[in-house]
């Protein structure tokens, strides 16, 4: 009987990475259920931990379990649905078929364009997790988008210069790139350290900083105009270390779907454990949630600021290598990749949950992916999706909006209560 | 004939999750002094609040000069004549006295500012009721005295008729005091009703002329104050007979101090020393107490014995070793326990649970962690705080609830759970019943002696010399960063300590 | 190199590139002095920058652009205004979706509006054009040509940076706005309402944000660009807190970039060697850092800012 709750676990752990397996790398255009087959086993993941906890702690437990994740969710899910809402009111006004609209939205992201959401999605996942991390120490790494251009092009950079194989120089990249956002963010975390400068300025100033470097790398790595044959974007890195791609043992999955958003989706966890399960995320948060406290108990603030810092930025850049190493292969220039501030909008989206950074992500990269097929096939400017993004993110990050509500209707309750009781008092002639 | 200027009826103030005032009903003549008595929570500043249009009451009406009248903000009960003087100043510290006074009634035609007049108009009051103050100086660089006369002045400026102090004395030192009633009573003549909060039973002896007792919101008493005693006070405020002590046995106190310091100077945020050449030192199984009044270099001696604040000289000595240099880290692991004053603030992480509340300094060792202190065990950590939720009858669902939802009494435990259970050879305690309840004061004093029957050597910072006495087995008297006077609590009294207090010097005989 | 004619030519850009975000530094003093933090400067900006663009395209009238500019960078405000002090919502984290919206908004309202992303077609309508050489001052040797020989929006930022100055120190609502920054609580007990300065805070940048940003839309041809702000909101975050929250040093700090943006864009003409024009571009970022870096201790932010201000909480 002892050993259910363990078998479980594995069975939990395997359904799991099986499914998301499936789902992450399966394509839905040729109609396979892969995808179908993934989610299933997902869902199943899901219900066997729940066994799992009422075999372990009771059904009290599951039943308090399950309050609170819908509790967590139901925030995220109502600014979803109210900025869905808005947005189709938004389109009705000015003139476009919400309904053709959304439609189209729902079916180029999740469906048809699946694997373009999955792409979206990576890079998404590093910033957010860098922004999250971050957060989480109390500290704004609105730069991300510099660390990001410095992980992609030192990934590049040595990508074109490596001739170890694969399996030695992809993970010998990951972390040469890591360690370039790390760099990046030395400086800022200084500063913050020794002189409180704020990082919102010295991370965003230095990501504007790497943004206009990319050009001088490219220039210099293949790109340069008056040289090359591909002006503006580096040359091709070799085979070898491309990271490995889903159809690679998934036969029919799309030909561009790399396993970075399995990258993503471990380092995901990875981060969550070192927040939760180690005594340097104990530390880290302890700082971020009332430093003097953690002062007082001997945590060094100082020295936890940086860590979460250079942490941030080492993931951050990952985001960097996700997309030379996994989906272009080389280095374009692109002044507005926008991976820093839309990695912001997930990480908020999530309320800086490593894991709910995931799904977070997710929604975006199916957002993004969807408003492109919704905007070809049905004319809608996909900007509107930008809206909608931004009035999602408002609403879910304004939680306190419910609170008041919540209140508001409470107290006029009990007011009502009140009066109604000193009458009663009154007629008694107390 | 004495008329009511004020009057409460029925005044019922409802929060979220706690009865504030449960159907209150007093009335303050002109001309009186009137003094409201309770405990932390009894509801007196809440009711004040109430008064002065910070807060809408739930139910109930106010009436002034027999009008019943409603105030939606302050500036409706400051145009009614109404003026508080809250217990923490509402004195912006980077402007001067003058603009300070003026806020928001500034003299002057149109948008612009008439500082001519309102220097002048300040002068004058100050002048007219012997409040002196500069008015050209900045609010941080006042005493906190002078800084409660600007207060009584922005009143005065507005007209006040009724003015509502609340524990004004709580800042200063006895002498400050005497000042304070000169004033009051001086104001009182003047035709100024007066309502003072309170919870200090020798001050309401001292100035009142009534006194309505509080005690969790409801009134429990109406009083003359020349009809009552002390005792009689404090029976009705508790709700039951009063054990102003607790039990403590003397012993004799023997062996090498496990705590010392020797001319201690350490300076504080604005550069001052306000720890001046201070020397003391603790012995095992003996509570030193420290008497003084806030801001003598309290906050900045306890900081600097922990390692949060610089010593700039002077030498810190445990176990017979310098730890001056020493991180707070490497204190705490020399079993350095340490209860601080604002618990909210450096005592817990509010957001974080009781179990990682209790795990917190001890954070990277057993129970708490694995792996050579880099994994957290929170299995064990749940493990280690449930007995110490059983032992220190901490009432809160368990080691998964958050810190912040537990109450002030509770989280007080939580800190001493944590600290007291370190096994510390010296610990430090810094006013560690602040605000809390009479149950809540009488476990942590008995915790407290419990320690110090076990051989900890214990040095607590208290404004309160009722603690210092109840604890104390020596008194060392604070004034301007040093100590003035040592003291046994069986040779002294209360207005002996109060005079080394506030700077009094020994009468060489 | 040191050419008489290049040095004034330097100082003069030096001004017109410093324009912008000293509008912007200067609105966000008043933001910050009144207690919230406001990130969203960019936003506000190019919000502004967008509009101008529009209205003075479809109108011929530069002036009804600025206007228009000004009245909706405050109106957009609002919203933050709204986030921090009703919602009481966490300020950097307002000011960055804020950000977000305003780029997405901006970018929909362009395809709407102009059929296309990208940059609109330019008019030929320029606000530029109504430059004014003040009779007898612009005579003076450098400085003439510098303070008094200028456009209206630069004209407005010293008119805007010495009535700030005024209104901080010598006005009754100046005085609470201080008072809200610095002690709410005080204000709030002595019967002003603290929400009330808040969002005049908050909505006075709005107004100067939209200035600033349609000076980079309207000042030469009329034309807007997805981003064309190009992180000067941020920078003018910079210039407010090396100028010390005090609108006469947001103003100085922003003509030290100013400065270092005008010698970046001479610089390159003047490369003899092969050193990327980028890094010339970078040079204002940099200095940033350094700015913030160097200064941020000597002087103090306004007491209460970044905190949230709520009446009527249960602790007694």
């Amino acid at each position: 009987m002892k050993n259910v709750p363990r078998l479980l676990t594995i069975l939990g752990v395997l359904l799991s990475v099986i499914g998301l397996v499936l789902w992450l790398g399966a394509a839905v255009d040729k109609g396979q259920p892969a995808y179908f087959w993934g989610l299933w086993l997902l869902v199943a993941a899901v219900g066997v931990h729940m066994v799992r906890v009422y075999l372990v702690s009771g059904r009290r437990e599951l039943v308090d379990l399950i309050r609170r994740s819908a509790r967590k969710m139901m925030v995220p899910l109502l600014g979803v649905g109210a900025a869905i809402v808005i947005g189709g009111i938004l389109m009705l006004v000015t003139g476009y078929d919400p309904v053709r609209a959304y439609g189209a939205l729902i079916y180029g992201g999740l469906v048809r364009n699946w694997h373009i959401s999955v792409l979206n999605a990576a890079p998404l996942i590093f910033t957010a997790l860098s922004v999250a991390f971050a957060f989480k120490a109390g500290l704004f790494n609105i730069g991300a988008e510099g660390q990001y251009y410095m992980g992609a092009m030192a990934a590049t950079w040595l990508s074109l210069r490596l001739t170890l194989p694969g399996v030695v120089s992809i993970p010998l990249i990951f972390v040469f790139a890591g360690l370039f956002g790390v760099l990046w963010n030395i400086v800022p975390a200084y500063l913050k350290v020794r002189t409180g400068a704020h990082e919102v300025i010295t991370t965003m100033m230095l990501a504007h900083t790497a943004r206009y470097l990319s050009p001088i790398f490219i220039r210099a790595n293949g790109g340069d105009p008056a040289f090359s044959t591909h002006p503006y974007v580096t040359d091709t890195i070799p085979e070898t270390v491309w990271l490995p791609m889903f159809k690679d043992f998934l036969p029919r999955a799309n030909y561009r779907v790399h396993t970075g958003i399995l990258l993503a989706v471990v380092v995901a966890l990875v981060i969550y454990y070192i927040l939760y399960h180690t005594t340097i995320g104990f530390e880290i948060r302890a700082v971020g949630e009332n430093k003097d406290a953690a002062r007082a108990q001997g945590i060094s603030v100082g020295k936890n600021i940086f860590r979460a810092l250079l942490i941030a930025g080492f993931l951050a850049a990952l985001a960097g290598f996700n997309q030379v190493n996994g989906l272009d292969h080389r280095l374009f220039e692109n002044l507005q990749a926008g991976y820093g501030w839309n990695g912001i909008s997930v990480a908020l989206l999530a309320g800086g949950h490593p894991i709910g950074v995931v799904f977070t992500g997710l929604l975006w990269g199916t957002l993004d992916a969807g408003g492109q097929y919704m905007s070809r096939t049905t004319q809608t400017p996909s900007a509107i999706v930008e809206i909608v993004k931004g009035t999602i993110l408002f609403l879910v990050v304004a939680r306190y909006i419910y609170t008041a509500i919540g209140n508001w209707y409470r107290r006029r309750k009990q007011k009502k209560m009140i009066d109604s009781s000193i009458a009663a008092a009154e007629q008694v002639g107390a | 004939m004495a008329q009511t200027v004020l009057e409460t009826r029925h005044i019922v103030k409802q929060f979220p999750k706690v009865l504030a005032n449960d159907d209150i009903n007093i009335t303050l003549q002109e001309g009186e002094i009137l003094c409201l008595l309770g405990e932390n929570g009894a509801g007196k500043s809440t009711l004040m609040n109430v008064l002065y249009g910070l807060y809408q009451p739930t139910a109930g009406e106010i009436l002034l000069d027999g009008k019943s009248v409603a105030f939606s903000s302050p500036r409706d009960a400051i145009d009614k004549g109404l003026g508080m003087v809250h217990q923490h100043f509402m004195l912006v510290e980077t402007l001067t006295v003058t603009e300070n006074i003026i806020l928001g009634a500034e003299p002057g035609k149109g948008p612009q500012i008439d500082y001519k007049t309102a220097r002048r108009q300040v002068q004058e009051l100050s002048d007219r009721h012997g409040l002196r103050i500069d008015p050209d100086e900045k609010i941080m660089n006042l005493s906190v005295g002078l800084q409660q006369r600007v207060e009584i002045l922005k009143a005065l400026y507005r007209h006040a008729k009724i003015l509502i102090l609340d524990e004004p004395t709580a800042v200063l030192t006895p002498q400050e005091v005497e000042e304070l009633f000169t004033v009051i009573r001086g104001l009182r003549d003047k035709g100024v009703s007066i309502i003072i909060i309170t919870h200090k039973l020798d001050e309401v002896k001292a100035i009142s002329d009534r006194v309505y007792i509080l005690r969790r919101g409801r009134v429990e008493g109406e009083q003359r104050t020349a009809d009552v005693t002390k005792e009689e006070l404090a029976s009705i405020m508790v709700g039951r007979d009063v054990v102003l002590t607790v039990e403590r046995t003397s012993r004799k106190v023997s062996g090498e101090p496990v705590f010392s310091i020797e001319d201690l100077v350490v300076r504080d945020d604005r550069g001052v020393p306000s720890v001046n050449g201070l020397s003391l030192e603790v012995r095992p199984g003996e509570v030193v107490g420290i008497a003084g009044v806030d801001g003598n270099g309290q906050s900045e001696l306890a900081e600097a014995i922990m390692g949060l604040r610089p010593v700039e000289s002077g030498s810190m000595r445990h176990l017979g070793e310098d730890i001056s240099h020493l991180s707070t880290r490497e204190r705490i692991h020399r079993n350095i326990s340490y209860v601080p004053a604002d618990r909210h603030r450096f005592g817990l992480v509010l957001p974080f649970t009781v179990a990682e509340n209790i795990a917190i300094g001890y954070h990277d060792r057993a129970p708490n962690s694995k792996f050579r202190g880099w994994s957290l065990d929170y299995a064990g950590m749940t493990k280690h705080a449930e007995a110490l939720i059983g032992d220190f009858d901490i009432r809160t669902s368990g080691p998964s609830a958050t810190a912040g939802n537990l109450s002030g009494g509770n989280q007080q435990k939580v800190i001493l759970a944590r600290e007291f259970t370190r096994d510390p050879s010296f610990l430090l305690v810094s006013q560690p019943t602040r605000g809390l309840d009479v149950g809540a004061i009488e476990y942590i004093h008995s915790q407290i002696l419990a320690m110090r029957d076990k051989e900890v050597a214990v040095l607590m910072i208290s404004l309160e010399l009722e603690e210092i006495f109840s604890l104390a087995d020596r008194i060392l008297v604070l004034f301007e960063g040093k100590v003035v006077k040592e003291v046994r609590p069986e040779a002294t009294d209360e207005r002996e300590i109060g005079f080394y207090m506030t700077g009094g010097k020994e009468r060489t005989a | 190199m040191f050419d008489y004619d290049l040095i004034v030519n330097l100082l003069v850009a030096m001004i017109r590139n410093a324009t912008p975000i000293a509008l912007a530094a200067v609105g966000a003093v008043i933001c910050e002095r009144s207690g919230i933090v406001n990130i969203a400067m960019e936003g506000i900006m190019i919000v502004g920058a967008f509009v101008a663009a529009i209205v003075a395209g479809a109108t011929g009238n530069p002036w009804i652009g600025l206007l228009a500019a000004i009245f909706f960078g405050g109106f957009f405000s609002l919203l933050h205004a709204f986030a921090t002090v009703s919602l009481h919502l966490d300020h950097v984290v307002s000011g960055a979706v804020i950000n977000v919206l305003a780029m997405g908004i901006t970018a929909y309202l362009m395809i709407l509006i102009v059929g296309h992303p990208g940059t609109t077609e330019s008019v030929p309508v320029s606000l530029g054009a109504y430059r004014w050489a003040i009779p007898g001052l612009s005579r003076i040797p450098i400085l003439g040509r510098m303070f008094f020989d200028q456009t209206p929006i630069v004209y407005f930022s010293f008119i805007l940076v010495a009535f700030f100055t005024w209104f901080l120190n010598r006005t009754k609502l100046g005085l609470h706005v201080r008072a809200a920054g610095e002690h709410p609580l005080a204000l709030e007990t002595i019967g002003v309402s603290v929400y009330k300065m808040r969002y005049f805070g908050v909505f006075v940048s709005g107004l100067v944000g939209g200035m600033a940003g349609a000076y980079l839309s309207i000042e030469g041809n009329v034309s807007f660009t997805e981003g064309m702000t190009g992180g000067r909101g941020f920078i003018a975050m910079a210039a407010m807190i090396s100028g010390g929250w005090h609108p006469v040093g947001a103003f100085l700090a922003a003509l030290f970039f100013g400065f270092a943006d005008a010698l970046q864009v001479r610089l390159q003409v003047f490369d003899t060697t092969n050193i990327p024009e980028e890094l010339f571009i970078v040079l204002p970022y940099v200095l940033t850092v350094v700015a913030v870096a160097g200064l941020v201790r000597r002087s103090r932010p306004p007491k209460a800012v970044g905190t949230d201000f709520m009446i009527e909480r249960t602790d007694d």
